[in-house]
């Protein structure tokens, strides 16, 4: 065992857990890092900063082992590897936390719990018996932990009957299973509100008390302030910086991941006209929302917020035709309209980009074109009815200009995108229909501070053209930095409406978060959780 | 504002008994099983006689072994449509083998014989689907071909009726055996101990040991199941070298049961066997399915088989019940997986 030259930059008195050396990855002919070299120490929280493409997932790859780097080392506890496999990282203790939360929707809360930690005890040999008892206990202990119930009902829950908020929380009670040294968590906020986020902090605090030391993967700078810690941030498949978080403005974070200035405080410019687009009166759905009222005119910008089971997400689906709503009436331009399909809405001149635009929008493999024209191909059509591709092309070409989609050529498939480009794709898609109303559904999901800027521009650009634009998000700087008003929803009622001059952040938080605790609501289902035992029933 | 409150409670009832069905996907199976048994019992009384009942359970026990390996790929997310062609295959050779080099052989040396060829042509399905990352099906399609191919080609393409002594033994060896009032013998085979012995064995593979679980998880999603460090190769070769197994062993069984060594039988019954599996509540996009499920599929598909005739329906109908009986499960198994 070698004795390291001690690393003089680190503030931290714990010792080095992992240490990552002149570490490169490269796919193909594409570089996503380039020799990165970094300590992580025992007890600390850090925040893994970047854009996407910066080479954040390719380095937690390497280091949970799911991917062997292409040059450099990487020394865990003393040992020195070249290739870490997933069990080496495993048997280190080092646990990922996927964004994907990695769990197996087939099996039960407490298989998914606690498998790993079996595999890891048997060296990864898959010949030994298995205790259902001793998987029980171990997962009773690890939902303890994060506070989710542990009745034999819930235990035996199959994965994917339970809402991802839910889930989120199982993938990491799963991290806490093996005594765990270091706990990465990718975008772990990415599907939480914000009472579930503080619920994660409070998760956060306990592992670090243990010794753990916890490694978030995330675009959010606010969220990284209020847990607190070290930063490590990348660009361009390089680290840039790290350090204490408190030694850096948020500015200077946004600086360093994006080499830009991004200091924006609204982007909202215009502002709305007369005609009404969108007229939304009692729209109800039976056990998600219910006496829904609002109206959208031409050129504004409506936001719709609420917490995770508020029913702003089946609000967003019922408007855009995917899961239709059971009473109410919409008025489209002025006409009554009966929206039953997804067709219906976009007949009617209603765009919807989805939340989740891998698997609910695009389609990853086909080509940018492809995926452009999907929605309008009945106009695209030549002679004999079939398509053409002249026609087409010139659509495509023409929508990557006017959003300024950064591609070299329209016939390259989308997954060959990054994450901004891939969004513009999608409502490309959409302004290709020529709606008149677009609902974009959490539209910045898992997009960095680069594309985020991009696409409220674009957002304003839009209402600017005279569309009517719906933002349904969670994410309330940006409702505040675009919308003319926000409806707040709670317990699938809207509960209040803000005109946003004059409204700040602290305002919107009370009211979502309003008699929140002990409201003996008749909930909807997709509470948090739902899908956990029912107590006696009535 | 009572009202309100009442609402979603009553929603709740009929939703437990769908999530019950949800986890319990072969209660579906004994419904469909009891609705069946009544209807034919209703118009023909022999149905329920000690008789068709034994014959239910001899019918029972070469489908139920296939239909466990069956089972197994399928809970990986794999499917296998060579097992009827690795079952004549190792059924063919055992007896031709050892009729030509030792024909007073004990029939355990035969047995072990015949799952050693059903272990190795298992495996090399299971090589290729890893190796090559080539879809199941499709790998399964081929080595159907190849197998039956090779043996009709290179072993031979002879009856043989004259079988080893132990094997022919085997066949008539039985475990119960009673006359019925109308003067008829029936008899339980002593092979259903084997069908029993296997369905033990695979509900202990599949339920309690990390191999099992691992099954499973890698039916969920194999890419999940790798990035967690689970040996995904291991679990492949394992699922197909377990199914060609049971194959072999299935085919023997099938041989001694109705003493004839035919190298084109089998080949041609996968769906049946496929379907029984399916029925029993295993999805074939994997990841699901039970021991106790399977076996309920195959009762219900032996049902099918073997009873219709009491009912009057023509064999050639038999066919559409079997295939209208998929339809119907599958909608219903559809509807919980939408509503979960």
């Amino acid at each position: 065992m070698t004795h390291d030259s001690s690393t003089p930059t680190a503030p931290s008195t714990g010792e080095v857990l992992l240490r990552l050396t002149d570490v490169t990855k490269t796919f193909g002919g594409v570089q996503a890092l380039r020799g990165v070299s970094l300590d992580l120490h025992a007890g600390e929280v850090y925040h893994l900063l970047g854009e996407n493409g910066s080479g954040k997932s390719t380095l937690i790859k390497i280091i949970s082992g799911a991917q062997p780097p292409s040059g450099g080392t990487i020394t865990v506890r003393g040992r020195t590897y070249r290739r870490l496999r997933a069990l080496d990282a495993l048997e280190a203790g080092i646990e990922t936390v996927y964004q994907d939360l990695s769990l197996f929707p087939n099996l039960s809360v407490a298989e998914n719990v606690a498998l790993s930690s079996q595999l890891v005890r048997g060296g990864g040999r898959l010949a030994r018996p298995l205790d259902p008892a001793e998987v029980r206990r171990v997962a009773s202990e690890a939902l303890t932990r994060v506070g989710l119930p542990t009745s034999e009902d819930f235990l035996d829950t199959a994965v994917d009957e339970l809402p991802i908020a839910v889930r989120q929380l199982v993938a990491i009670a799963r991290s806490t299973v093996i005594r765990a040294s270091l706990v990465i968590m990718d975008e772990p906020t990415a599907a939480l509100t914000q009472r579930e986020v503080e619920n994660l902090i409070g998760i956060v605090d306990r592992l670090r008390a243990d010794g753990v030391s916890v490694l978030f993967v995330t675009h959010k700078l606010d969220e990284a302030y209020r847990i607190g810690g070290n930063l490590v941030v990348l660009r361009d498949g390089q680290k840039v910086a790290q350090g204490r978080l408190a030694d850096h403005t948020k500015a200077e974070v946004a600086y360093l991941m994006t080499g830009q200035t991004l200091d924006r405080t609204t982007y909202r410019a215009g502002s709305p006209q007369e005609e009404i687009l969108l007229e939304v009166s009692g729209l109800t759905r039976r056990g998600a929302f219910s006496d829904v009222s609002f109206t959208l005119r031409r050129g504004e910008v409506l936001g719709v917020t609420g917490l995770l089971d508020s029913g702003r997400n089946e609000l967003a689906h019922a408007l855009s035709g995917v899961r239709p709503a059971d009473a109410g009436k919409m008025r489209v331009g002025g006409r009554d309209a009966r929206l039953r399909s997804p067709r219906d809405a976009i007949d009617l001149g209603v765009g919807y980009v989805p939340e989740d635009r891998l698997t609910e929008g695009l389609f990853l493999e086909k080509s940018i074109r492809e995926n452009m024209i999907v929605s309008v191909l009945d106009r695209l059509l030549g002679r004999a009815r079939t398509l053409s591709a002249e026609r087409a092309e010139r659509l495509a070409g023409d929508l990557v200009r006017d959003l300024r989609v950064a591609t070299p050529n329209v016939e390259l498939p989308v997954q060959s995108l990054s994450g901004g480009n891939q969004q513009r794709v999608l409502v490309a898609r959409w302004l290709a229909t020529r709606p008149r109303v677009l609902i974009l559904h959490g539209p910045t999901m898992g997009v960095d501070v680069g594309s985020k800027d991009a696409l409220y521009r674009l957002v304003q650009d839009l209402a600017q053209r005279g569309l009517g634009v719906l933002i349904v998000s969670d994410d309330l700087p940006e409702l505040l930095m675009n919308c003319d008003r926000v409806l707040v929803m709670r317990h699938g009622r809207v509960a209040r409406e803000f005109s946003v001059p004059g409204l700040d952040e602290a305002t919107l938080t009370r009211e979502l978060l309003d008699d929140r605790p002990l409201a003996p609501s008749p909930a909807p289902p997709g509470g948090l959780l739902a899908a956990a035992p029912e107590k006696g029933g009535d | 504002m009572s009202g309100l409150l009442g609402e979603p409670a009553a929603a709740r009832a009929p939703s437990s008994t769908w999530r019950s069905l949800t986890r319990r996907p072969e209660l579906v199976t004994l419904l469909l099983i009891v609705a069946l048994s009544l209807t034919i019992g209703l118009i023909n009384d022999r149905f329920f006689s000690v008789q068709n009942g034994v014959d239910l359970l001899r019918s029972s026990i070469r489908t139920g072994i296939f239909a466990l390996g069956v089972l197994t790929v399928l809970a990986a997310g794999g499917i296998d449509v060579s097992f009827t062609a690795i079952g004549v295959f190792a059924l063919y050779v055992t007896t031709k083998l050892t009729m030509s080099v030792w024909p007073d052989a004990p029939f355990a040396l035969m047995a072990l014989a015949s799952l050693a060829i059903g272990l190795g042509l298992g495996l090399v399905n299971g090589l290729i689907v890893y190796r090559f990352r080539v879809p199941s099906l499709i790998v399964t399609i081929g080595t159907q071909y190849v197998y039956r191919g090779a043996l009709l080609a290179f072993v031979g393409t002879a009856y043989i009726t004259d079988l080893p002594r132990a094997m022919d033994a085997f066949g008539r060896a039985t475990l119960l055996q009673t006359t019925t009032a109308d003067g008829i013998r029936v008899s339980l085979p002593a092979a259903f101990l084997v069908l029993v012995a296997v369905a033990l064995l695979t509900w202990y593979v599949l339920r309690r040991t990390l191999l099992g679980r691992a099954v499973y998880a890698v039916g969920g999603s194999l890419p999940i199941a790798e990035r967690l460090g689970f040996n995904v190769g291991r679990v492949l070769l394992f699922v197909f070298g377990y199914a060609g197994l049971l194959a072999g062993l299935g085919g023997l069984v099938h041989g001694a049961m109705n003493r004839q060594a035919n190298p084109f039988d089998l080949v041609g019954s996968e769906l049946d066997i496929i379907a029984a599996v399916v029925l029993g509540g295993a999805r074939v996009t994997g990841g699901t399915g039970s021991v106790p499920g399977t076996l309920l599929g195959v009762v219900l598909v032996v049902i099918i088989n073997n009873s219709l005739i009491l009912m009057g329906v023509p064999s050639t109908w038999q066919k559409v019940v079997i295939g209208a009986i998929i339809l119907v499960a599958s909608g219903i198994f559809a509807r919980r997986s939408a509503t979960a």
